[in-house]
């Protein structure tokens, strides 16, 4: 902790990020600026020898690095530890982190350079840039958890967790819930090892009961770990999937309940789709009421239309009894067909020819008329078009039935026969049979 | 569709941009991104070897791009740079390096350059003020100035300023009285436009915008080998080329035959091409106007429709859903989506910016998996638009703001659609957003939480992004990023359906255009500096492909310049090289170095670019004798102007006929030609008597010289400042020897005339990046009625200058044995005060020949 009085002395103001990023007359900040006025200023003080020979250095190392060569961008590092001892309090502060950021890249791609190394680097580091101990520790838990010491990064993640450094800041915080939550994750995965290692043993065995109790002491700690980042907006699907999967374990419904609730309605946290898909799956566990499956799918109906889960969400509609329901069965369908990337799916096109036909026999051609009026003017481009007529034709033919029938039953009979002459030749049965049974 | 299952532990703050204290969970590098948490149980995590593929990179076939297609015939210039536009004083060192536009030195530049248009409608609102001619006024009315003497007295003085210069009473009187009223009027009027030009041409060369997107397309053709590029030529940009190019398995792109031509009304600044349901389209944006093409299966472009932006085009991108539909926005903030047969519809409509207020108009609009769904972008962020909801409403798919832990100053530069067209589309939800200092990848699904962030640290603006299919299947696709400077960088894009996009191995650099220079033999000094900066032009466009049927996967790289070179580049997907393998270094071919030598011959027979600008020289005076000569006189400097365009001697006829006013006149026997008659003697053999005589006059006159030289240097002294009348030329101004008088250089041949012809009359041999202010200050004058009258005028007295000032060198030609500067400054020094009674018009020829005379 060499730096540790300097960085108590002048904790860092905005100035010195912003030194690296020049701004013009309307705020924006262009990092190609200085090369302009290093062209024009010619006269005045010039930057020290120490400082140019840094800078080139630093410029060289993260070309090498964009072009791979791992062992100069290793030999250029060698010299650019000379920043650490420039007189430019500003610049030594900030070199910790530069190294640490250009040194872990070079390690991790490096032919010769091994778990061992890094290792040692990164506990050097460390303890080089007071401010930088967390995020450093971070990430050589990451590491270690890539190169499959679980261990390793456990220990590491210990370490870093009781670490602390001047008055608790809100970033140090976020990043302290970070560590506890990876360590929690980590104690997740030796549960869920457990777990499987339970399902093998006999209930009546004596080891039965030593290793529950081992998992319930497990289950104690991560979840006193995985709690306080969760309270955090963010995104945090890999920590409230594990905890929850513990608190159901445990058959705490009510907890798995509040925290996947917190995670998808929370408005402080982002519209992440996985919290209500996560939240679906555990009610649909849970044999939640159909009223509250709905519910939860709609608003996931209103950010992602396009989900798979929106086909599971018809299915449920067409089952229910209220007749808006029904109707919203039928706009799910469409909106899952706008999509470029579900333009193939042969049972969201199946349900649709189903579903229309249901609901015109229902006496409902206005809800029919209510979307397609929306989507005439594109639709027979987007799906019915000769193009994809003769495409799906070739690739699919149940693909092009199902198109078909819908086209039939949407553009009407002239229309129908026009742009999918070439389905004709292969679906006209079963099409021509289904037109009749709809006229 | 699949959504990812479990997205990267991210923490999500809202709040403005540069937020100190939040802790940037992008920690910047590569391989962070790699370390996808294990989904599934430990034990099989733990099996799973590293799977990053350290080793994948795209190596390229020579160490730079080689030019595909020969230069243009226009020449190109850089234009304007940093040096011409920022203050170069002596800075004191500082922490933070600050630009500081010299308005100053380009007003008085201007005021030197452009003097009659500066000063011109001034100058005739002031007219009854002055006596323009003829002997010192008689007149008893104190209002009324001559401008002969007080030209007189200005004729020394130096254009930028000598301290020492000396002031007559007249010139200080003048410049007391009238320094307010010229200092005010040029200075209020023009100077606030200057600035205002000046500030938005700094603006410009720190990031010019408008060709966001690129103006180079590929188009496929009906084979994988063969396709076409697209790019303007020309040198306004304003001719769309086709250029038919067969790219054979493993060797280097060929251009087939000569490329097809759309002249156009203005330059392209973005092409845009993209093959949709099987129908290749073309649209092009120009800065008021887009057109849309449809490009048949032979290659043949047809047109559809061209659209008028009246407020400036800023961007332009084709549908890839449905053909012939396209988002067009302008600088008002409006974005249209427009097709053919069904013309306009706007869909969006708000000339602030969305996140927070940012002064620029730059708008951008792209498609997204739901075709009628639109992201429209500005520099604060990207919203996206459901054209049939309500008009207004939307949600941002990405905010400059602390969700993105987006830096101070961060500003979006581009926004890319990246889902394509096709059957199976992949990462059909997935928007690029660039911006100065990252990349980032925002699924529209999940707005404001990027998936990916990634710090590209280009030297240059990213206004450029291309994200290929995969080379192989299973491979991670290269995204392709470009740098206006030509910087390129290429990322390896992995992860569709359901796992989340990530970087599959760390991105890499490849080189660009300068790095070409070593293929190129050595040249002399300016040829060396003409191909450097040639090579060193703005990348303006981007277009790459891979040929899909080459057994091992290749990456043709095509760069438009904005000098209209286009360079391509070949690279070969290594695919695990093994650990322990360098990144191998290419070489140069002797087919690439022959091809770059083709090419740099070609590109120095073109002639260079005409100097931008060139600073007039000093002399006022010969243009208030000659001003009724100069009718008579045109002969003389057209000729000499034509033999010199022409590089060949100045004949008699060429002149028309010589001074009629009599012999040259005779050498001045002066102390200095002692020599030369002594050895004259000494050669005739008659160097004895050559002794006596001059034995005899050192005797006789012999203080005379003295005499003469004190004269001579108190002249010199007093009337240092007055005018020359013969040495215009020699004593101009201490500018830079490039910066000779226009007059005197060639009009260059190649200049098209189209281009001279388009432009305005008064505007010609104005810089073109100095018109638009001549422009502005024309609209502002208030003699608006008669503008192009009241600018012609004054142009019509420099083509004064012009007939006058080459007549003394045409004299002076002819009267080779002139005596030596110094002599004639003396006796133009007493001409100035000694002749003022006569009157200016008489024959210059006689008094310059009675001038040496006088002195004495």
């Amino acid at each position: 902790m060499s730096d540790f009085s300097e960085e108590l002395i002048r904790p860092k103001t905005e100035d010195d990020q912003e030194e690296s990023c020049l701004f013009s007359g309307t705020g924006m900040s262009f990092p190609w600026l200085q090369k302009h006025i290093g062209t024009v200023a010619t006269g005045g003080k010039k930057e020290k020898d120490f400082a140019q020979t840094t800078n080139a250095c630093l410029s060289f190392i993260q070309e090498a690095l964009l072009k791979h060569q791992w062992q100069q961008a290793a030999e250029f590092m060698h010299s650019y530890f000379q920043i650490l001892e420039d007189s430019d309090s500003h610049k030594r502060q900030a070199a910790p982190e530069i190294i640490w950021k250009l040194g872990s890249e070079i390690l991790f791609y490096h032919p010769k350079s091994n778990v061992e190394t890094f290792n040692t680097f990164a506990d050097r580091m460390k303890n080089i840039g007071v401010l930088n101990y967390l995020k450093i520790s971070l990430q050589h838990a990451l590491y270690l958890l890539h190169h499959g010491m679980l261990e390793d990064a456990n220990r590491n993640l210990s370490h870093a967790e009781t670490w602390r450094y001047g008055e608790k800041s809100s970033s140090q915080e976020v990043l302290i819930n970070l560590i506890q939550a990876y360590k929690g994750l980590l104690q997740y995965y030796t549960w869920s090892k457990k777990k499987m290692e339970l399902s093998t043993l006999d209930e009546d065995d004596y080891a039965y009961n030593t290793a529950s109790q081992n998992m319930l002491n497990h289950s104690w700690k991560t979840s006193v770990n995985l709690c306080a980042l969760i309270q955090t907006p963010g995104v945090w699907d890999p920590f409230v999937k594990s905890y929850v999967e513990m608190l159901e374990f445990y058959g705490d419904q009510d907890g798995a309940r509040e925290v996947l609730t917190n995670y998808a309605y929370d408005e402080k946290f982002p519209s992440n789709p996985n919290a209500h898909i996560y939240l679906y799956n555990f009610l649909k566990r849970e044999k939640a009421p159909r009223e509250k499956l709905i519910s939860v799918l709609k608003i996931l109906y209103q950010i992602v239309p396009s989900h798979k889960l929106m086909l599971e969400f018809h299915r449920l509609l067409r089952k229910s009894e209220k007749e808006d329901h029904h109707k919203l069965g039928l706009e799910v369908l469409f909106g899952v067909l706008d999509f470029a990337g579900c333009t193939k799916n042969i049972t969201a096109w199946k349900y649709l020819a189903k579903y229309l036909r249901q609901t015109l026999m229902g006496n409902h051609l206005a809800w029919v008329q209510e979307e397609w009026n929306s989507r005439k003017n594109w639709w027979p481009g987007f799906h019915f078009s000769s193009f994809w007529a003769k495409g799906d034709w070739k690739e699919d033919k149940a693909l092009a039935c199902e198109k078909a029938l819908v086209a039939g039953i949407l553009l009407g009979k002239e229309r129908e026969i026009n742009l999918f002459s070439v389905d004709y030749l292969g679906c006209e049965n079963s099409a021509l049979c289904h037109r009749r049974w709809v006229c | 569709m699949d959504f990812p299952s479990s997205l990267q532990p991210t923490l999500f703050m809202t709040g403005p941009l540069g937020l100190s204290n939040v802790p940037d969970m992008s920690f910047m590098c590569s391989w962070r991104d790699a370390l996808t948490l294990p989904e599934s149980l430990p034990e099989n995590f733990k099996n799973e070897a590293p799977h990053l593929a350290t080793g994948l990179l795209w190596e390229p076939e020579t160490p730079g791009p080689l030019p595909l297609l020969p230069p243009g015939p226009d020449p190109w210039d850089p234009g304007v740079t940093a040096q011409d536009l920022l203050f170069r004083g002596a800075f004191p060192f500082r922490r933070r390096p600050q630009a500081v536009l010299d308005v100053t030195e380009q007003l008085s530049r201007f005021l030197w350059d452009h003097g009659d248009i500066a000063f011109a409608p001034l100058g005739k609102l002031m007219l009854e003020n002055f006596k323009l001619e003829g002997a010192r006024s008689r007149s008893k009315k104190k209002t009324v100035v001559s401008v002969k003497s007080l030209l007189q007295d200005l004729g020394g003085h130096q254009p930028w300023g000598c301290p020492w210069a000396f002031l007559s009473y007249r010139q200080r009187r003048f410049s007391i009285i009238g320094g307010p009223v010229l200092g005010k009027s040029v200075a209020s009027l023009l100077g606030e436009l200057l600035h205002e030009e000046l500030a938005m041409r700094w603006e410009q060369l720190l990031l010019d915008d408008a060709f966001t997107g690129g103006a180079l397309a590929w188009v496929p053709g009906r084979t994988p080998q063969v396709g076409q590029l697209v790019y303007p030529a020309g040198g306004a940009l304003d001719t769309l080329c086709f250029q038919e190019v067969r790219l054979p398995p493993g060797g280097h792109p060929q251009a087939l035959g000569d490329p097809g031509h759309i002249q156009l009304r203005g330059p392209v600044r973005q092409v845009v091409t993209r093959t949709v349901q099987g129908e290749s389209l073309l649209a092009v944006r120009s800065d008021y106007h887009c057109a849309l093409w449809k490009v048949s299966k032979q290659g043949r472009a047809a047109p559809l429709q061209v659209l008028q932006v009246g407020k400036g085009a800023t961007g332009i991108s084709l549908s890839p859903h449905l053909p012939g539909e396209l988002a067009v926005c302008s600088r008002s903030g409006a974005v249209c989506l427009w097709t053919p047969q069904d013309g306009l519809q706007q869909v969006y409509k708000d000339p602030e910016t969305l996140v927070f207020c940012d002064p620029s108009p730059w708008r951008w609009a792209d498609f997204t998996a739901h075709p009628r769904v639109l992201t429209v972008g500005d520099r604060t962020g990207v919203k996206i638009v459901d054209t049939q909801g309500p008009p207004g409403c939307g949600l941002l798919l990405f905010r400059g703001g602390a969700e993105a832990s987006c830096r101070r100053g961060e500003r979006v530069l581009l926004t890319q659609y990246l889902g394509e067209c096709g059957p199976e589309p992949q990462l059909p939800t997935l928007h690029l957003i660039c911006t100065q200092f990252s990349l980032y990848l925002v699924d529209e699904r999940l707005p404001l939480v990027p998936m990916l962030k990634w710090e590209h640290n280009l030297p240059s603006a990213p206004l450029w992004a291309r994200l290929l299919p995969p080379p192989c299947p299973g491979c991670p696709r290269p995204l392709l990023l470009g740098g206006q400077g030509g910087h390129l960088q290429l990322l390896h894009l992995a992860g569709e359906g359901a796992s989340a996009p990530r970087l599959a191995g760390p991105p890499q650099s490849l080189p660009s255009s300068s790095d070409s220079l070593s293929a190129f033999p050595l040249l002399e000094p300016k040829s060396q500096w003409r191909l450097q900066e040639r090579l060193k032009a703005p990348t303006i466009g981007l277009a790459a492909t891979i040929p899909s049927s080459a057994s091992e996967p290749v990456l043709s790289l095509f760069q438009l310049s904005a000098a209209g070179d286009v360079f391509h580049q070949h690279l070969h997907l290594q695919a695990d090289p093994g650990p322990h393998s360098r990144a191998p270094t290419a070489s140069w071919t002797p087919q690439a170095t022959a091809c770059c030598s083709r090419w740099l011959k070609a590109l120095l027979d073109v002639p260079p670019t005409p100097p931008v600008w060139a600073a007039p020289t000093f002399s006022h005076r010969r243009l208030l004798g000659c001003m009724e000569q100069r009718k008579v006189e045109q002969k003389g400097p057209e000729g000499l102007r034509a033999a010199m365009a022409a590089g060949r001697l100045l004949r008699q006829k060429d002149v028309g006929s010589p001074p009629s006013a009599g012999p040259p006149p005779a050498p001045e026997p002066g102390p200095e030609d002692e020599l030369s008659a002594r050895l004259e003697a000494a050669w005739q053999g008659r160097m004895a008597a050559w002794w006596e005589r001059q034995q005899g006059r050192s005797s006789g006159p012999g203080r005379q010289p003295k005499r003469r030289k004190r004269r001579t240097q108190l002249s010199s002294t007093f009337s240092s400042l007055s005018g020359r009348l013969d040495l215009s030329d020699a004593t101009s101004p201490p500018h830079s020897p490039d910066r000779a008088s226009p007059e005197a250089r060639p009009r260059p041949p190649v200049t098209p005339p189209s281009q001279e012809s388009t432009q305005e009359l008064w505007a010609r041999g104005v810089p073109s990046e100095r018109q638009q202010t001549l422009r502005d200050y024309m609209a502002r004058l208030p003699l608006r009625g008669d503008a192009p009258r009241g600018v012609r005028s004054p142009l019509s007295g420099t083509s004064s200058v012009r007939a006058t000032r080459s007549r003394p060198q045409t004299l002076q030609d002819g009267a080779a044995e002139l005596p030596p500067r110094r002599n004639t400054r003396r006796g133009a020094a007493v001409s100035s005060s000694q002749t003022s009674s006569v009157r200016a018009t008489a024959s210059r020829q006689q008094a310059l020949r009675k001038k040496p005379r006088m002195g004495f």
